[in-house]
């Protein structure tokens, strides 16, 4: 009698597993294009979903954000929520908004909402403020939006790219009881702080539909554990993946690692108040020892470019200099007066030269790179004292330095304008070099007020000239982005621009 | 009963002093500490920030105020129970912590039952065995316990168990199979240190006389052991499992990053990087807050369970 029902038990058992599996393994194969989902692994978190404010980037790597303009591949400003736009006067600019876009809410966009959006972006974010420069905006018709500038600001068109003034209901925005309604390819399903993220297609989309029904975003900080999450499948694809690990990735045929240039340049700051590097010829001196290759296969294991001026080759207006030291070290050194001691250090006036540098912990990176400088400047009789802070801009302005490893986005709207403004101009008090130079702050009036790309561009390469010239930074190395993807995704692919992750054409086939 | 109240009333007025100790000790060292939380939030990318706009979010975050000022409006803000808004999301800080102690409250107390296992089943085990091939093993665990920093065995635990044998998730919040690695590394180090604690206890214990006692009245070796033996024993442990389910709830920042567990620990590590003092200082008094008061509750049991005490 027991052995009947213990047999009658283990066959329930096997049809149930029987059951599970087969019903598993019918969903996989039925996920066709329309039903197919994907997870992926993003270091950051949002600390809320409002696209005003320090988490729009987010907002916008999530695929559910749109802006008036956007950047294509080339890092050209194209059409996106304006279809057309033109300037009227010197700081009059007129655009006209794509139709039949609705927001996530089936409300339809047009330039009232528009205009309504980009008032709250710049009353919520100091950085949208400073982009757009806005004066006034008035809706002369419908779709049409008249922006006026409080000064000639001609990348306001590629500054409408920047994901602080992502476009909105601002009904919805901020609001704890419902998502934000934006308007791009997918919208908010659920939200869950500090650990995913999951939108879903939006079907009225005014655009090409999204090929993927819902994506997960899993917020993992830690580097190893966004490699491991991809290894266990967990995730189909993770981004900012760390140098060290790629390796692993590459020896795995079940995985694609992908790299783009990115907008990013690693650099050595001068500064222009210590006694030593006011000397130009010693920051030439310094500069022609820093071994960008070295660096870019040692430490960035080869997914760098070496930098030769602040701006990415990638863009149109990037200028570079290489081999600016034409005479060795030494020849530089005794040209200025140097001699050697019997320690074989280079002293002048019976002082030695020793040179203070800050390095951060927040991209280790800096620190190996300062290392490497640090030894190729001992072997050429330098000593330099290197030291770790732990906020590096405030020690820039607090403490007393000579030279100090800096990372900077140089051209996050794909435009030199912003960057060139704040970093370089003299009255600037982002200037950490405090480099002064009456014709850069002319040639960077000049650039605010041109709108022809051309000539914009060339005025971008003279000012680089000057400051390849003067080299108040060394530029070291411009690093890569890095994703791996499972084998069977597509359309997830790194871009210049850090926050065009998840677009429509994302997809995932599973075999 | 009388002395137990008086005994958690002395204790109130205690905890209460070292929250405002604590808190205020916090304020100034965050104040005194490189760092401005307007440039760290403008700068978020990387990308230049305006003198003009720095301006306004000082003021508009209350940092150009002076600091006595700012004293003065977090104590008020602390004895309202408010804490303020956070400088990042903009929300009551109260509500942000709050969000997040179930998540770490549940890892800890998960850590906690794996310690607690631990502790007993190897305790006894080798101090049973206390010659045999057991002990050897206890010793060499509670070494390795004592040496493998948690962040070295999470990392093991995630590539042996999801990477190579796929049996759990690597990371996150969710399921039951998502708790098991996150306090296998909580609980298992700890465990294996007090499990040697707890061995040297029950052997020192075996050598009472009220243990011949009990085996010259004829009491069976189970019974010796569970009513008699080990109750003398625990009593010493009781105090490091208090004293660790609350470090477990204040320090369990390396684990939350490793196994992104949405949890306080994972957040204080994002607030101490952006500077965000008002959840760093609403941290302080609420960790301080549990610390304590997970103290007071280990006294007072300690008193409950041990007579020696009460009569002290």
């Amino acid at each position: 009698m027991r052995n009947k029902k213990q047999k009658w038990m283990l066959f329930l058992c096997a049809a149930m597993i029987g059951t599970l599996i087969l019903s598993g393994c019918s969903q996989e194969k039925g996920a066709d294009a329309e039903t197919a989902t994907a997870t992926v692994a993003f270091p950051w978190s949002p600390s809320s979903l409002d696209p005003h404010g320090s988490d729009s980037w987010e907002v916008m790597r999530s695929g559910t954000g749109e802006t008036l303009m956007k950047l294509d591949n080339e890092l050209n400003t194209v059409p996106w929520l304006a279809e057309e736009w033109k300037r009227e006067g010197a700081a009059t600019w007129i655009f006209q908004l794509e139709e039949n876009v609705t927001f996530h809410n089936g409300k339809s966009m047009d330039a009232a909402s528009v205009k309504a959006s980009l008032l709250r972006s710049i009353e919520k974010d100091a950085k949208a403020k400073d982009l757009l420069k806005i004066k006034a905006i008035e809706t002369p018709a419908k779709n049409q939006l008249k922006i006026e500038t409080t000064e000639p600001n001609a990348a306001l068109p590629a500054h409408l790219a920047d994901p602080s003034v992502i476009i909105g209901d601002v009904e919805t925005l901020g609001k704890e009881d419902t998502y934000p309604a934006l308007t791009g390819p997918f919208q908010i399903k659920q939200y869950q702080k500090d650990e995913s993220l999951v939108v879903k297609r939006y079907e009225p989309y005014w655009g090409e539909k999204a090929l993927l029904s819902e994506i997960t975003i899993q917020f993992i900080p830690e580097g190893n554990t966004r490699l491991m999450a991809l290894q266990s499948g967990d995730v189909d694809a993770a981004v900012d993946i760390p140098i060290d690990n790629i390796a692993v990735l590459e020896k795995n045929n079940q995985f694609q690692v992908m790299t783009a240039p990115s907008l990013r340049t690693h650099m050595m700051l001068f500064n222009f108040d210590s006694p030593l590097f006011k000397n130009k010829a010693l920051r030439a001196a310094v500069d022609a020892l820093i071994p960008r290759d070295e660096i870019v296969e040692s430490v960035m294991k080869g997914k760098a470019a070496a930098a030769i001026g602040p701006f990415p080759e990638l863009l149109p207006f990037s200028q570079g200099e290489e081999g600016k030291a034409a005479s060795s070290f030494a020849a530089l050194m005794k040209n200025e007066g140097w001699q050697k001691n019997e320690e074989a250090f280079w002293e002048k006036n019976g002082s030695m030269l020793e040179v203070n540098m800050l390095t951060f912990p927040q991209r280790p990176e800096l620190t190996v790179m300062a290392e490497i400088i640090q030894s190729r400047l001992l072997e050429n009789g330098v000593k330099l004292n290197l030291r770790q802070v732990e906020n590096i801009d405030e020690a820039l302005v607090k403490e007393k330095w000579d030279v100090a490893m800096y990372s900077m986005l140089t051209a996050h709207t794909g435009d030199p304008q912003y960057f060139l403004n704040l970093f370089y101009r003299s009255d600037s008090g982002s200037n950490p070099s405090h480099y002064a130079s009456p014709a850069l702050d002319g040639l960077i009036g000049q650039l605010n007020g041109t709108d022809n790309k051309d000539k914009r561009n060339e005025l971008a390469r003279d000012i680089q000239k000057i400051i390849n010239n003067d080299l108040p930074q060394s530029f070291i190395v411009h690093p890569e982005t890095v994703f791996a993807l499972k084998k069977g995704m597509t359309g997830f692919s790194p871009h210049p621009i850090e926050y065009y992750y998840i677009t429509a054409q994302m997809n995932m086939t599973r075999e | 009963m009388k002395n137990i109240v008086r005994f958690g009333f002395e204790r109130v007025v205690q905890l209460m002093l070292v929250v405002f100790f604590v808190s205020s000790l916090t304020f100034w060292l965050l104040r005194l500490a490189p760092g401005d939380p307007a440039y760290l939030l403008l700068s978020a990318h990387n990308i230049p920030v305006s003198n003009e706009a720095l301006t306004n979010l000082r003021e508009e975050l209350g940092l150009t105020d002076s600091l006595a000022s700012q004293y003065v409006n977090w104590l008020q803000d602390a004895f309202t129970w408010q804490w303020g808004t956070s400088y990042v999301s903009r929300e009551p800080v109260i509500n942000e912590l709050l969000h997040r102690l179930p998540a770490t409250l549940e890892l800890a107390g998960a850590g906690l039952l794996v310690m607690v296992l631990v502790t007993f089943l190897m305790g006894m085990a080798t101090a049973f065995y206390s010659s045999g091939w057991l002990n050897k093993i206890g010793r060499g665990a509670a070494l390795l316990g004592s040496s493998i920093p948690s962040f070295w065995l999470g990392f093991l635990l995630i590539y042996l168990c999801s990477v190579q044998l796929g049996w759990l998730p690597s990371m996150g919040r969710g399921t039951l199979a998502h708790l098991v690695l996150p306090a296998l590394t909580l609980g298992l180090g700890l465990g294996s240190v007090y499990a040697r604690v707890l061995r040297s206890n029950l052997l020192e214990a075996m050598d009472q006389p009220f243990v011949q006692a009990a085996k010259a009245r004829g009491l069976s070796k189970r019974r010796i052991l569970l009513f008699h033996i080990l109750k003398h024993a625990f009593l010493p442990v009781v105090t490091m499992i208090g004293t660790s389910f609350a470090f477990m709830i204040g320090g369990s920042m390396i684990i939350e990053s490793i196994f992104s567990w949405p949890g306080l620990g994972k957040y204080i590590i994002e607030a101490i990087n952006k500077r965000d003092y008002p959840v760093i200082q609403g941290y302080v008094v609420l960790t301080s807050f549990l610390f304590v008061l997970i103290h007071i509750v280990v006294d007072i049991l300690y008193r409950l369970v041990d007579p020696r005490m009460r009569v002290q």
